[in-house]
């Protein structure tokens, strides 16, 4: 193998991003997968376990990966942590009881050290759900304005009609080019 | 000359024999032997169970294109058929228990430009540790795509699925007509790895003359 197919390997791996999508149980993270991927959102069962989806966007290899959210499924998620760029944590905003918990667990998922290289965009979904609390509400409750140590961002979405999603998870692919292929 | 060329061919297909029965004898295969190959097995180079008990439970094809599902068959009863499968894509199940797919395609499906192929899996009450795949497609001795897609971890008895969306290969219109007149010429070798053994091997072949 000569120097430049090295390099060509290389370059390709480069343009590999990894993101990775968490949230509680029924925050919508595979609806959103589906939704990104123009696929029917209209038969989806809590994941038990994971759905991976590999395709190019904007001249990047993305592979993205969503972990079930159940209780029992969260301490496996640390084994998805490794070599993440990008950490989309999903939120049901109308599900008001269970904000502590998001918060909790959003909290633990930030200082693992593993992550501490990964651009977060927060999703508040199901902004189609009449008294869903928006962006701004949901980084007030989460406060999301603590954060340092990661780049950040909050955007409020609905899978359902797919409404910004597209340009927020843009916002993520661009901040993560920004930090990690600069050279290109 | 053609006497000469004729000697190397045959020497040619004594070393790629060989090396099917090497691999066949060694008790550990690893992914750096299956990229080696350079044609398709002749058989599969591991046993249909595995101590993970990982089982495949769905393969599904669509073309983002149309937005059109045009494979979609399915292991588990509680998930129904697809009733989207257009008619003359279908596909047959061997004897050899879910290892081995038969594919019935017609020629359009060689004109597709971006398809997701997905395949779902269950895994036993052993978790699963870099878990994975990958897939060789030929036609006859020629590769026409690897796939190589490292799973990493499985959990305990999940259910996990994993779509690839890519770009259709641009095939020449030579190797097109030849594929087609070919049918079960164009095949592939499924290999999957925990921590780098061989665990599993699927094999498929298509026709694109349906």
């Amino acid at each position: 193998m000569g120097f430049l197919t090295v390099l060509k390997k290389m370059r390709q791996k480069e343009k590999e991003m990894r993101i990775l999508l968490l949230g509680l149980d029924n925050a919508g993270k595979t609806t959103i997968l589906k939704r990104f991927n123009g696929e029917p959102i209209d038969q989806i069962s809590p994941t038990l376990g994971f759905n991976i989806k590999t395709l190019e966007h904007r001249g990047y290899t993305l592979n993205l990966w969503d972990v079930g959210g159940q209780k029992s499924l969260r301490s496996y998620w640390r084994n998805y942590f490794e070599s993440t760029d990008g950490l989309v944590w999903v939120v049901d905003a109308a599900d008001r009881m269970r904000l502590d918990a998001c918060k909790d667990e959003l909290n633990i998922l930030l200082e693992e050290e593993r992550l501490a290289g990964a651009t977060l965009l927060v999703l508040a979904n199901k902004q189609d759900l009449p008294g869903a609390l928006s962006a701004q509400e949901i980084k007030d409750i989460l406060e999301l304005d603590k954060i340092t140590t990661h780049h950040w961002s909050v955007v409020g979405v609905s899978a359902v009609t797919g409404d910004k999603l597209l340009n927020a998870i843009d916002w993520l692919i661009g901040d993560i080019a920004k930090r990690i292929f600069t050279l290109d | 000359m053609s006497v000469v060329q004729k000697q190397i061919n045959v020497s040619d297909e004594i070393d790629n024999v060989c090396e099917d029965l090497e691999l066949k004898l060694k008790n550990t295969i690893t992914p750096d032997d299956v990229l080696k190959l350079a044609k398709i097995t002749d058989g599969f180079l591991c046993s249909n169970t595995n101590e993970y008990q990982i089982e495949f439970t769905r393969f599904k094809i669509r073309d983002l294109e149309t937005d059109t599902v045009l494979f979609d068959i399915s292991k588990d009863p509680n998930v129904s058929e697809n009733n989207d499968t257009t008619d003359d894509n279908k596909q047959e199940t061997t004897e050899d228990s879910g290892r081995f797919v038969r594919y019935l395609f017609s020629s359009s499906f060689l004109k597709l430009k971006h398809v997701g192929a997905t395949v779902e899996f269950q895994v036993g009450s052993k978790d699963v540790k870099n878990f994975r795949m990958i897939e060789r497609h030929f036609f006859k001795d020629r590769v026409l795509k690897t796939f190589d897609f490292n799973f990493g971890y499985c959990i305990p008895n999940s259910r996990n699925t994993c779509e690839h969306i890519y770009e259709f290969p641009k095939l020449p219109q030579d190797l097109i007509d030849q594929m087609i007149a070919n049918p079960f010429e164009t095949r592939s070798d499924s290999f999957y790895f925990v921590d780098n053994k061989l665990v599993l091997h699927n094999k498929a072949d298509y026709s694109y003359n349906g």
